[in-house]
């Protein structure tokens, strides 16, 4: 016996049958998913990577509120470095009746270093650009918009009337992809000359260098130690560091519905493989009988199995390519520059995990035909033993925690996912079996077609409940992204008092607080807030170099390394609760200090640790007395660290306020402009942003999830073909004892209705808790009722679907001839 | 009885022809026969003669390649699919050589299953009683995996009587079971043919069976054998 010659002959022969195609579907299924999703998330931070050298406008930028000494540019240009001084400030431009705020970029030629900067003529045509010439503005569509003007047309700005001169197309953009205010760009001469630039302005200083990677870092070395008080170095890693925090979430959420959609495929594989190795044991003993080898009938099966692997994965890989491809080219717009090049690792994983999957999860039943006995050849019943546990087995569950853990890049995120998947898996299994009893026990309350489909269902338990787990998973998946999810952010937009802040107001200054607060009075502000803000760092806890409590932690990192904004309060802030100890006194012998929980347990902080922090000059040991748990969705101004009212009172600091006000426009823009340092900071606009944004990852991740509910479909298609002989051997009895047609097809429906009904059942109850969790713990909403309209339909829905999925599966099997039934016998 | 014999299935010249993979292939050739209302028939022959393709013709399982089959005074060529369906679960009844219980029913549900699926309402009521007649009343709730092979071939048979069948199609009844529990439900068999007047058609091997029968008929290569009977 040649293995493989024997192995490409049954291949053909037996493709046919339906197990080796569903097989092939699932692996094509499996991979598809993997390919899309792993390549997709790889090209899109790749291409944000990329884009951050573009989006910062240079290859380092130092940052400080007031300008930086010139020998900074000098020791830039004795390195050989290229730079340009940039000069950024909220101002309000104002033409006729309109006004609106905007963050202006004053900037020196050459610019920019690093990107690309073009305008947009009065005939729509784009350019590339430089610095505007003098008297001229170029300026983002919103600002063209809000002041009801067009390129040309004329604004006024700090004392001095300009000419829009372009509007702004694309430009570098500081590394902030979350930028607020739209954007105007103009001449440095100008804005000195206007007096936008003069004492109390509120800018901030910035100087860009781009060059060779060596002198960049020759420079950062230098102009560290040498930075002024509250600068700051941004160098490209910083940068991509904040895009790659805001792009991470999303995506390990989509690799984990690519794994879904794996491990579902995986257990369709497994179906379909246990089905194909039943078919095989007769022709095994016979070959057995005949002589052949335990081994070269497993190899016959593993080449066999090979065969049909790569060109189901190949295949698998080009419809995940093509479908990352048409995402991509669709949702171009998310992307700046250029699509990535195609990378090799994600495809190649996926290719990997493929072969994995169907070995993982077809091996078991295949294995056991090489202990087929030849006997069974002359009597059927020998040679079935049945064994119930397998070390095989683990195998696919091995595989399965492989992916997880892959997929999760993060131990303790993948054990955690992995109890999630096992609860997940142990509640469908209970609540599917106290299901199916109800099911059996409805049964037998019911006539002929509709029992006997029922009771079909009840009867294949185990493989009724793998059906409806799969499902259910799928499902439940959907419905928290579709329904869920966006009844949950609905809801707690709706929850939202109606006197919220809607603004906030950063970096006024203490004297003027009186006639600020007068003012806001004077407009009609509601629910006014104002408290301290000291910008320091952290030094020592307990007279160490502060270590985090975990090593990896980027939030962690920027604690350690970064700025820490303080305040004080005599009473706790509202939207802030006291867990642990007493709020710091009034004025206490030694400074007193109220720490957030979170940042608490960054460093394993507790009552009674030392906190030591520099402010400007001076150096702060504070002991922690209490714990707080902030409510961060408040749109109050919150603090990690609050410290007691008189140890702050002796920091320079300045004050944050928030606000609500209706009807803003033109009031607050006189208020901007009789304020110039004040930045207002339009909280509806951040929201609106992050709404926007939440909801384009939440399609996109919708996207994905279609694959895992292919691949709980795909789970279902071969459980049927699974069932099939058996179900046109009792379709064609029934035919004999005289059903008619419509009365095999109610049974159908039936049986399939009710899987359905399971399977969306427990999706709804899994969504609805988790609707719930999410309610309680995300956003802190009391008394939320998931939707439980749409959750029905989504029940319904699910139950008509697999209904006439199992209708139409099994269609052929409703025309059987009954004259099979004789010939069985 | 009355005077005059009525028949209640006759077939006229029945042929059956397939297209096998080496050309056509004549399976029957010319069957005619009839059987009157209350009579026995058995038909025997070696494996391969054509006696299961020929109770399926008459049962209205199959068509004929040629020929006509009347049953109950219906002429089966004129009716599609649907109709001999309707026709079969009013007035035939089957036992099968393996049983062919719904495994997803249980005994009691499987007796049903005919009076059900003519809509009948007092389906568990007769169910009971044609399982009591059979001495299985204490099995009712058991699943066909939960009975031996002579109780399910029971069971079979009170699924066969229940809806009082005109005429009933046996096919090899005792083939898959072992002397003594076959010559019981042999038994069982014409003791329920008797009470219920029913027309039997028979399919055996078993020569102790088929003489029980009032006529037998013999096939040999899908011919009648003119010299047995
Ligand atoms: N659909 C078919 N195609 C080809 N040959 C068939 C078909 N059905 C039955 N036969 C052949 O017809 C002959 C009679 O079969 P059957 O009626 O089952 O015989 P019996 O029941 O007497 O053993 C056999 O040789 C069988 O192989
Ligand atoms: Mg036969």
């Amino acid at each position: 016996m040649r293995p493989l010659v024997f192995a490409a002959r049954s291949l053909r022969r037996e493709f046919r049958h339906a197990e080796l195609a569903t097989l092939a579907a699932a692996l094509v299924l499996a991979v598809a998913a993997l390919a899309a999703v792993a390549t997709l998330a790889s090209r899109v931070e790749h291409a944000l990577l990329a884009s951050a050298a573009e989006l910062l406008g240079g290859d380092l930028a130092l940052g400080a509120s007031q300008p930086l000494p010139p020998e900074f540019a000098a020791e830039a240009q004795r390195l050989g470095l290229a730079s340009h001084r940039l000069v950024e400030f909220p101002s309000v431009l104002f033409a006729g009746e309109h006004s609106k705020l905007a963050d202006v970029r004053a900037t020196a030629a050459p610019f920019p270093l690093r990107g690309r900067f073009s305008v947009r003529d009065a005939h729509g045509v784009e350019h590339a650009a430089q610095t505007p010439p003098s008297g001229t503005l170029y300026a983002d569509h919103a600002v063209l918009v809000a002041l009801g003007l067009g390129v040309g047309g004329s604004v006024q700005l700090g004392d001095r009337a300009f000419v829009i001169g372009g509007e702004i197309a694309s430009a570098p953009d500081n590394g902030d992809p979350f930028r607020i205010a739209p954007r105007v760009v103009m001449n440095l001469a100008d804005a000195e000359a206007a007096g936008l630039l003069g004492p109390g302005s509120r800018t901030r200083q910035r100087l860009l260098v781009a060059g060779d990677e060596r002198a960049v870092a020759a420079f950062a070395a230098w102009a560290k130690p040498r930075l002024p008080a509250g600068g700051r170095i941004t160098t490209l890693a910083d940068a991509q560091q904040n895009l790659q925090g805001a792009f991470e979430r999303g995506e390990s959420f989509l690799r984990l519905a690519a794994l879904l959609a794996a491990l579902l495929s995986g257990v369709a594989v497994a179906l379909a493989a246990q089905r194909f190795a039943r078919r095989k044991t007769d022709e095994v003993a016979l070959l057995r009988c005949l002589g052949a080898g335990r081994g070269e009938i497993l190899a016959a099966l593993l080449l066999e199995l090979a065969l049909l692997a790569l060109p189901a994965c190949l295949a698998g890989l080009a419809l995940g390519l093509g479908l990352q491809e048409l995402v991509l080219r669709l949702a171009g717009g998310l992307l700046p520059g250029a699509p990535p090049p195609l990378p090799w690792a994600p495809p190649l994983a996926a290719f990997a995990v493929g072969v994995a999957v169907l070995f993982g999860f077809a091996l078991p039943p295949l294995l056991r035909l090489r202990d087929v006995a030849p006997l069974r050849v002359f009597r059927r019943d020998t040679g079935t033993r049945v064994r119930r546990f397998d070390v095989l087995y683990l195998l696919p569950v091995g595989v399965g925690a492989l992916l997880v853990a892959l997929g999760a890049g993060n131990a303790r995120l993948a054990l955690t996912l992995g109890a999630g998947f096992a609860g997940i898996g142990v509640v469908t299994f209970v609540l599917g079996l106290g299901l199916l009893r109800l099911v059996r026990v409805i049964a037998a309350r019911l006539h002929g077609a509709l029992r006997f489909g029922l009771a079909n269902l009840a009867r294949r338990r185990a493989l009724s409940l793998l059906q409806a787990g799969a499902l259910a998973l799928s499902l439940t998946a959907l419905a928290v992204l579709g329904v869920v999810g966006p009844s949950l952010l609905e809801r707690w937009r709706a929850d939202l008092p109606p006197d919220r802040p809607n603004w906030f107001l950063i970096n006024l200054q203490p004297e003027q607080r009186a006639p600020l607060q007068a003012r806001l009075h004077e407009l009609g502000a509601g629910n006014v807030k104002m408290l301290p803000l000291a910008v320091g760092k952290l030094v020592a806890i307990n007279g160490q170099a502060p270590k985090l409590a975990e090593a990896d932690d980027r939030r962690g990192e920027s604690a350690v390394n970064g700025e820490i904004r303080l305040s004080w309060s005599e009473a706790l802030p509202p939207a802030n609760r006291l867990l642990e100890g007493h709020w710091p006194a009034l004025q206490p012998a030694q400074p007193e200090l109220s720490v957030e929980r979170g940042w608490a347990r960054l460093f394993g902080l507790k009552p009674g640790d030392r906190v030591s922090l520099s402010v400007g000059e001076r150096e702060i040991v504070a002991t922690v007395t209490s714990l707080r748990e902030v409510d961060w969705t408040s749109f109050h101004p919150n603090f990690f660290l609050m410290l007691d009212p008189a140890s702050g009172a002796g920091l320079p600091h300045s004050y944050v306020a928030s606000f609500h006000l209706a009807a803003a426009g033109d009031a607050l823009a006189a208020l901007s402009r009789d304020f110039p340092n004040v930045s207002l900071i339009d909280l509806n606009a951040v929201l609106d942003r992050v709404r926007d944004i939440v909801g384009r990852v939440t399609q996109a991740v919708t996207w994905v999830l279609g694959f895992s509910l292919l691949a709980g479909v795909l789970v279902l298609l071969a459980a049927l073909a699974a069932t099939a002989d058996e179900r046109r051997i009792e379709a064609a009895l029934l035919r004999t004892l005289g059903a008619l047609r419509r009365q095999l097809s109610v049974a159908v429906l039936a049986e399939f209705a009710a899987l359905g009904l399971v399977a969306g059942a427990i999706a709804v109850a899994g969504a609805a808790t988790l609707g719930s969790v999410l309610a309680r713990q995300v956003f802190r909403l009391d008394g939320y009722a998931p939707p439980l309209l749409p959750l029905a339909a989504i029940v319904l829905g699910a139950a008509l679907v697999v209904a006439l999925a199992g209708w139409i599966g099994t269609l052929r099997i409703a025309r059987a001839a009954p004259l099979a039934v004789l010939r069985r016998g | 009885m009355s005077e005059r014999t009525e028949t209640v299935l006759t077939a006229t010249q029945v042929s059956k022809i397939v297209d096998g993979p080496d050309g056509r292939l004549t399976i029957l050739d010319d069957v005619t026969l009839a059987v009157a209302r209350g009579d026995s028939l058995a038909i025997v022959g070696a494996s391969g003669s054509g006696k299961t393709t020929l109770l399926g013709l008459l049962a209205g399982l199959d068509r004929p390649s040629s020929g006509s089959i009347t049953l109950a005074g219906a002429c089966l060529d004129a009716l599609d699919e649907e109709a001999r369906a309707r026709l079969r679960r009013r007035l035939v009844g089957f036992v099968f050589q393996s049983f062919h219980l719904l495994p997803a029913l249980s005994a009691e549900e499987n007796v049903m299953l005919p009076l059900e699926l003519d809509g009948r309402a007092d389906a568990r009521e007769r169910a009971g009683e044609a399982l009591a007649r059979v001495g299985l009343e204490r099995r009712r709730h058991h699943y066909p995996h939960q009975l031996s092979g002579g109780e399910q071939q029971r069971v079979a048979l009170a699924r066969a009587f229940v809806h009082a069948p005109q005429i009933l199609f046996a096919d090899e009844p005792t083939g898959n079971l072992d002397q003594r529990t076959g010559a019981g439900i042999g038994d069982l068999l014409f003791a329920l043919n008797r009470e219920h007047a029913t027309t039997l058609v028979l399919v055996t091997h078993d020569g102790a069976l088929a003489a029980r029968c009032a006529h037998r008929l013999t096939l040999r290569a899908g011919r009648i054998d003119g010299s047995g009977a």
